[in-house]
């Protein structure tokens, strides 16, 4: 039993890290928490929806997934362009990031709200057989999927940040944006291609959520707290810190809620958050982090 | 006598007008042309038959005024599907008695609010319909949580409310059960129904072993739940796994694997479908095999909603909706046209049957617009026809005494299958 819930931990976590990467990657350079995220995610998930029901036959699953990621970038580059880029250049307070992205989020559920009602939609099934078994355990087919595409993302994401030249310089911004502008990179750009990572990753987890869980509107914002809290403990802006507080909290949360109960857990998991604020707040990996909202 | 011979010469022309309860003007006028061709000695009388008649006429026209009542329904909020429908069914109830010469010759106006299945929304909408509106009598929503707030105001302002708000808390005092004045429900309360399906569980299909999954967050799952549990336990079965969630959740493999491992016979899923059909999911994920047992609202889409195969679900309906000779089925296709879904919604008929319920009363009141009165009358609800079947009400708790429950499950082409009734 304790192997099958680590399991299932584990693919929970998985799909957290996909949320909190996403989540710290914009805290990373920008020193907000991008709450839109959620929305976008939802956004992602009726997209890959209709995208699914479009064709019959539906295609290949990889493909609604590539094209839910090109569509979570457009999405995300939307709302830069609208929001964000115009307090950028404005160079207001931190909080009016905030502000806009919580706005974001609100207005994205309300819109999908309006267009397709509360309703859940159910996701036409991907696998032939949900479940197969190895031994005594039970492995749910879609959990491997998504812990397989989580890890290849994830290592990929923190390659490319640690060994590429783009990822140098999305470091060099993330330390010191003015210092950097001075040495020659250009912030712009690096704002452009980290609002495409956390694009690219609302995409991927609106599909992976609507297969899950079911499409509707809240499906984004509803997981987003947990890849908060993920983000949180990791330590904000911290990816590795991220992902690892996020596989952590998807196996904790599987074994609290196993052998004491759903609410309990859920009341235990923001005791650590608390706990972290206030004895660690710079979080696992992460570095204290003065100015944010 | 020449005077008296006019009087009733005016009068012979006059009643006929004034039983055509035409605009009081009009009648007038028409009055005052007979006079003058009767002659001018008459114009002085005529004058003032005509006042009389005017004065008569308008008080006909002030009785057949509208009586205005009001519906309160979920028309958006997460409970906004079967929301729509209830207030579908209301209004359509309400057009259906017009047609057929409203209450005693008086037409009915509904106005329907939103509610958004929030207490206060709720007592907003209440507070709207009553002071602004001045209704008589309201239609409640088939959710508990806003109807929860009414139970006070509706006693204050002696306004009647007529609804689906299954959970007891809603028409009875849960500490003294005495039932609360204004409130009735036009349904099987959520006890009743998970005693039906308890009963069936352990009569008809010989199981003792059950679970619960369900959200401790939902009033409604709860509401059903808890009383399930009770039936079990007093009828010699046993519970043994009850495993719940929260709002904040939507991974419950934990609590399926639970379930597996207290290897019940059934599993009883008290959810609205969105989390039922998860559960659904999470239970067959985790290799649990036996019977699935759901509230109402595991009818359809569930079986578009969940990814494993549907076996060994049963479920609790209010209606045979999709029998064309049921006594519902035309007003669940009519429903289905009328909105363009492709699945009957068993909430069209909970609207409908909250103003049979309704109108019954007025039908017998002197005053169809006096609240006590209306209150006393509901109380006294017996046989009045519903979409399917009657309904009598227990004047001690404000419920139906003599509803039973349907088990359906699904067929092999996904549809609704009735496969027996529960008596109360």
């Amino acid at each position: 039993m304790a192997l099958q819930l680590t399991i299932n931990g584990i693919s929970i976590g998985a799909i957290y890290a996909l949320i909190a990467v996403g989540f710290a990657v914009v805290f990373n350079i920008m020193r907000f928490s991008n709450f839109a995220h959620g929305g976008m995610i939802s956004a992602c998930a009726f997209i890959s929806f209709f995208f699914q029901r479009a064709f019959d036959p539906p295609p290949p699953f990889f493909v609604t997934v590539l094209f839910s990621a090109v569509c979570g970038m457009g999405i995300a580059l939307l709302i830069d362009t609208l929001g964000y880029r115009r307090i950028r250049l404005k160079n207001s307070p931190k909080i009016y990031y905030f502000l806009m992205s919580l706005t974001f989020a609100i207005l994205i559920e309300q819109i999908l709200t309006v267009f397709f009602g509360t309703d859940i939609y159910g996701f036409p099934s991907v696998f032939k057989s949900q479940t197969f078994e190895i031994g005594s355990m039970i492995f749910k087919t879609m959990n491997i999927v998504i812990l397989a595409v989580s890890v290849v993302i994830l290592v990929a994401l923190v390659w490319m940040i640690n060994k590429t030249k783009i990822g140098l310089a999305i470091r060099a911004v993330a330390i010191n944006a003015d210092t950097s502008r001075l040495m020659g990179i250009n912030s712009s750009v690096i704002v452009t291609v980290i609002f495409i990572i956390a694009g690219v990753l609302a995409g991927v987890s609106g599909v992976f959520l609507g297969v899950q869980y079911g499409v509707f509107p809240s499906v984004g914002p509803s997981m987003m707290l947990k890849g908060f809290i993920a983000s949180i403990i990791g330590g904000l802006g911290s990816l590795s810190g991220a992902i690892f507080a996020a596989l952590a909290l998807g196996l904790i949360e599987m074994f609290l809620t196993f052998f004491i109960g759903a609410t309990e857990a859920t009341v235990i998991l923001f005791g650590i958050m608390l706990a972290f604020l206030f004895i660690r707040p710079q979080g696992i990996m992460g570095i204290i982090v003065e100015d944010k909202a | 006598m020449k005077k008296l011979l006019l009087v009733l010469l005016v009068l012979i022309v006059v009643l006929p007008l004034a039983a055509c309860q035409g605009e009081p003007a009009e009648v007038a006028e028409e009055v005052e042309e007979v006079a003058e061709e009767v002659g001018e000695e008459a114009e002085e009388v005529a004058e003032e038959v005509a006042e009389e008649v005017e004065e008569v006429v308008e008080e006909e026209v002030e009785d057949l005024e509208p009586i205005v009542i009001g519906s309160i329904q979920d028309l958006s909020g997460p409970a906004s599907i079967p929301g729509q429908a209830n207030a579908w069914g209301a209004e359509y109830a309400v057009q259906v008695i017009n047609e057929n010469g409203g209450i005693n010759g008086r037409m009915l106006e509904i106005i329907t609010l939103d509610c958004k299945n929030d207490l206060n929304e709720g007592i907003n909408a209440y507070r709207k319909l009553v002071d602004e509106h001045e209704v008589t009598a309201i239609i409640g929503p088939p959710l508990s949580n806003p109807a929860s707030g009414w139970v006070e105001l509706s006693e204050e302002d002696q306004v009647p409310i007529v609804g689906h708000f299954m959970d007891e808390v809603c028409t009875t005092d849960p500490d003294t059960g005495e039932a609360y004045p204004y409130m009735f429900l036009a349904e099987p309360s959520c006890s009743s129904q998970s005693f039906a399906i308890a009963k069936f569980a352990m009569e008809e299909l010989g199981l003792t072993k059950f679970a619960t999954l369900y959200n401790t967050g939902n009033a409604f799952a709860v509401a059903h739940a808890k009383p399930f549990m009770e039936y079990v336990v007093d009828n010699g079965g046993e519970v043994v796994g009850e495993e719940t969630f929260t709002w904040a959740d939507t991974d419950y493999s934990a609590q399926a694997l639970k379930i597996v491992q207290a290897a019940p016979e059934a599993v009883f899923l008290s959810d609205y479908v969105n989390q039922a059909a998860l559960a659904y999911d999470f239970l067959r994920d985790a290799g649990y095999e036996g019977v699935i047992l759901g509230a109402n609202t595991l009818a359809l889409p569930f079986p578009d909603l969940v990814k494993n195969e549907v076996y060994d679900l049963y479920y609790l309906q209010n209606y045979d909706m999709l029998n064309p000779e049921a006594g519902g089925y035309e007003l669940f296709t009519t429903h289905m046209e009328d909105v363009g879904t492709d699945y009957p919604k068993s909430n069209a008929g909970f609207g409908w049957d909250a103003v049979q319920v309704l109108v019954a009363a007025m039908r017998k009141a002197e005053d169809p617009t006096n609240g006590p009165e209306l209150r006393d009358l509901l109380e006294q609800t017996d046989g009045v026809e519903l979409a399917e079947r009657t309904i009598t009400i227990d004047p001690a708790t404000h419920r139906p005494s003599n509803m039973g429950m349907y088990i359906a499950d699904y067929d092999e082409n996904m549809q609704i299958r009735i496969l027996t009734y529960i008596e109360p």
